[in-house]
């Protein structure tokens, strides 16, 4: 995206801040040693020239942004939440747990070139940069994150409003109203989507068609590499335990895990007897019930954003793998996460009649 | 002068054998210590109850997966000791571990423990892609001589505290130019004086080489300084910790790995550190945009004025940061100076209290206006 | 940057409820001046202060932090004062290693008959942080 397409979008928000369509703006910004970006809320319009819509890399996952800041109440403040697809869709997800607010705020989207590891733009933030910029020129996502090089819901449009720049003429983008709040932005700027989006829906299917594929190779490839119990303990043998993946991810959002609690911490006796029976037990004990566990619990919710894997410092495939799993249990229940608000969580609605197949199966 | 154990047989292989011996005739029913954990070689912490197993077992192996006082702490906090387990740690593993008994999340039932002179860890994410195997060789090849490998984690080459202080028992390893030929264990307390016995060891007098020790504590010291001097220009005042802390991104890896960080629920992730609506608009009042999730700064500091007074400078915060901050020199820095001003040292005397639950009724005058 | 006299600081001051709370009551009464940039937080012991207070205070803007108890040896639990010197002294000492400004910490033992030593307390501080100046953090973002 070129510089100016950014400069577009500011200028769209700014524009709608001073007709007081929004009160403030939750968008990134480079932190000040410049080795970063974090999200800013915003309320002085003139801060909006300094934000960047689509920084290089996703530091906290924008659900988690957007629900400390409305977890506990509305305000009084319109907020505008400039962010991608998958924060968007984890917003989502995050709403349908009560860990966000949605009245107030009005969720943006823009289409996604990717970001790149965390790690590999904070240790030179330099080169990060201008690896970044080059991967947008040429439209080339293979220093992104795994996770994003395989993603088919980078113009997922799940929020209230989405900024397609795909097919859009130089120095334009698409607006693209998707919920009535971001139909009542567009009048009151008196914008509207001059001429047809078929430029846009064109380039996005492809996109869309060409990752599918990518993702369906990938996800095959993954399965065999981790699949079975072998493969499985040995993908997460490196793995500390420090559960830095579980609290990086915006849709884990337990206070106290339960992989935190004392529910998982035994008595000396267990661990010795543990240990007597298997010849050695590993210290700490239960890595692999952790992945398992915190897959069972949030996978139907997993957004593919991959910052969980940004945070694991053994760069373990913990996106790659979680995101395999989430594209099979989401599938079952026919969900998307967060492509929506009005779809219930899959756990917490059932049909009467339905997975007969599980039942007193035989394979 | 001390009891000790001498043998002509390698350091790693007399420790070997001799952890064999305790398990073969169930001197003591377990032994926690590194080992190779599958066929690729990665090393983590195990509970080893077979004698068989511990012959894949590193226990003075150059890396720290977690601090093993975390693991000492689980195993020891609940239930009842019913049998004797021998763990086998580093100094700054035995001095959180200690720091964590004077708070109440574990004890020394039946728990013998033993440690070494230490020459430091790789960081960990050397271990990811196994770079550290490469300079394993030099690496004990300083710790013979009692000098500082480049490779370690920072913390370490400023570490004073490289002897263990509360061990049962200390095997003579750094600056130990016979290490190679032979194993030499000192015997510091009757716990570990027992377990001699029960193997009806011999043991002679010899006191550790206080001389070599002071040596080594003298190049680790101006290491420390050196690398304060640096740390100290990066923290002036509250923009110097905008620029350290900015791409912090509030994982709290750091203090799910700290050994003294032992909160349920921490304060930084209650309900008290939350912001409500009229909170964030009250802050717009000062300034016209904050950063999102709030408290990055409140939660560094924070975690500083409740642990620093316990910091043993293990590093385990520094290796599990994402972006990299250099949390661990910070906490030493900081944690040093709140310690010197009370002569505390974290983990020296188990009898010691930790400085901010006792006080002397005169003292701190200076600091009343 | 605002010019030294045309700032009027805001400072915190947790006051224990026994002695300098009352204090500070005495002041008032007494009809003694002392200035309007104090924002008087009563505790029932100075030992209740955790330093987390004084943090976010400091990041929230406050340009100074008092925290007033009672004499040493007077306090009404008997020992909450000591465990707050020394909680304090090591908060003053985490200031001064982070280059923060530990001038805008302050302790003072104020008892329940001394408002004349409250109000002097008071003014000595708040002409200690004109001196210095507005707290920094108030405008930063990135906290």
């Amino acid at each position: 995206m070129k510089k100016s397409i950014r400069e577009t979008i500011k200028d769209f928000l700014m524009k709608a801040m001073e007709k007081g369509v929004f009160d403030a703006v939750l968008i990134p910004m480079k932190v000040p040693a410049g080795d970063s970006y974090v999200y800013v809320l915003i309320k002085d319009k003139a801060l909006v020239k300094d934000a960047d819509p689509l920084p290089p890399v996703m530091s906290v996952q924008g659900g988690k942004a957007v629900s400390s800041v409305t977890r506990l109440g509305k305000g009084n403040l319109k907020i505008a939440a400039v962010m991608r697809p998958c924060e968007v869709r984890a917003t989502n997800e995050l709403e349908k747990n009560e860990q966000v607010n949605p009245e107030n705020i009005t969720l943006i989207s823009i289409d996604c070139p990717g970001v790149l590891p965390l790690h590999d733009f904070t240790s030179n933030p330099e080169e990060g940069l201008a690896v970044f910029e080059q991967a947008e020129k040429k439209h080339d996502d293979t220093k992104m994150r795994p996770v994003c090089q395989i993603c088919d819901n980078s113009s997922l449009i799940a929020g209230d409003l989405h900024i397609g720049t795909l097919g859009a003429a130089k120095d334009s983008v698409f607006l693209i109203a998707h919920s009535h709040k971001g139909q009542e932005v567009l009048q009151t700027l008196q914008l509207s989507s001059k001429g047809s989006l078929a430029s846009w829906k064109k380039q996005v299917q492809e996109k869309v068609e060409n990752k599918k594929k990518q993702r369906s190779m990938t996800h095959k490839q993954l399965k065999k590499q981790i699949g079975g119990l072998e493969n499985l303990i040995d993908t997460f043998s490196r793995c500390l335990n420090c559960h830095n993946c579980m609290r990086a991810c915006p849709v884990c959002f337990c206070r106290l895990c339960y992989f935190d609690s004392e529910k998982v911490k035994n008595v000396r006796e267990d661990y010795m007897q543990q240990a007597q029976e298997k010849g050695t037990l590993r210290f700490p004990p239960d890595t692999t019930l952790f992945h398992i566990g915190r897959m069972t619990h949030m996978s139907v919710s997993c957004v593919s954003c991959g910052a969980c894997e940004d945070a694991c410092p053994v760069s373990l495939p913990v996106a790659q793998v979680f995101s395999m799993i989430a594209d099979e249990t989401q599938g079952l229940f026919e969900y998307l996460a967060g492509r929506n608000r009005e779809e219930p969580l899959p756990m917490k609605t059932f049909k009467e009649d339905e997975l007969h197949e599980m039942e007193d199966a035989h394979d | 002068m001390t009891k000790a154990l001498v043998r002509k047989t390698s350091t790693e292989q007399g420790l070997l054998t001799f952890l064999q011996d305790l398990l073969k005739n169930k001197v003591v029913s377990g032994v926690f210590s590194l080992k190779v954990i599958n066929k690729d070689g990665d090393i983590a912490y195990a509970l080893i109850t077979n004698p068989d197993d511990l012959k894949d077992a590193r226990p003075f192996y150059p890396l720290m997966p977690e601090n093993a006082g975390l693991h000492l702490s689980r195993f020891t906090l609940k239930g009842t000791a019913k049998q004797p387990v021998l763990a086998v740690v580093k100094p700054c593993e035995l001095r959180g571990f200690v720091e964590l008994i004077k708070r109440e999340q574990g004890n020394l039932d039946k728990l013998i423990t033993i440690s070494a002179t230490c020459g430091g860890v790789f960081p960990i994410k050397m271990a990811v892609s196994k770079d550290h195997e490469k300079h394993l060789s030099k690496y004990w090849e300083s710790v013979k001589k009692g000098e500082i490998h480049p490779e370690i984690r920072s913390v370490c080459k400023a570490c004073e505290n490289f002897e263990p202080y509360t061990a049962d028992i200390t095997v003579d390893l750094l600056g130990n130019s016979k290490s190679d030929a032979q194993l030499c264990m000192y015997f510091n307390t009757n716990k570990g004086k027992e377990l001699a016995t029960a193997l009806k060891t011999t043991l002679v007098e010899k006191d550790s080489d206080k001389k070599t020790l002071d040596a080594i504590r003298k190049k680790r010291t101006a290491e420390k300084q050196r690398l304060f001097a640096d740390i100290q220009k990066q923290l002036n005042g509250i923009d110097g910790l905008v620029n350290i802390f900015g791409r912090c991104i509030g994982c709290h890896g750091c203090s799910k790995v700290c050994p003294i960080c032992y909160c349920r629920l921490c304060e930084f992730e209650s309900p008290e550190a939350e912001y409500n609506p009229a909170h964030f608009e009250s802050e717009f009042k000062k300034k016209g945009a904050m950063k999102v999730p709030p408290g990055t700064l409140y939660y560094q500091l924070g975690r500083l004025s409740h642990i620093g007074i316990s910091c043993v400078a293990c590093g385990q915060c520094e290796d599990v940061c994402p972006v990299d901050i250099p949390v661990a020199m910070i906490f030493k820095y900081v944690g040093e100076s709140i310690q010197t001003m009370f002569e505390y040292v974290p983990g020296k005397n188990r009898d010691e209290k930790i400085p901010l639950i006792t006080f002397n009724k005169e003292e701190f005058a200076e600091i009343e206006e | 940057m605002t010019k030294k006299e045309e700032f009027t600081p805001r400072i915190l001051a947790f006051l224990c409820n026994w002695c300098s709370y009352a204090g500070a009551d005495l002041a008032g009464t007494s009809r003694l001046k002392y200035p309007t940039s104090i924002l008087p937080i009563r505790v029932m012991c100075s030992s209740r202060v955790d330093p987390l207070f004084l943090i976010r205070g400091y990041l929230e803007g406050a340009d100074g932090v008092l925290v007033a108890g009672c004499h040493p040896g007077d306090c009404h639990y008997q020992e909450g004062n000591y465990y707050a010197r020394r909680r304090f002294a090591m908060l003053k000492n985490i200031f001064e290693s982070l280059g923060l400004e530990k001038e805008r910490l302050r302790l003072s033992w104020v008892s329940a008959s001394e408002g004349q030593k409250y109000a002097k307390v008071t003014t000595d501080f708040t002409n200690v942080i004109k001196d210095i100046g507005e707290n920094p953090a108030k405008s930063k973002i990135f906290l």
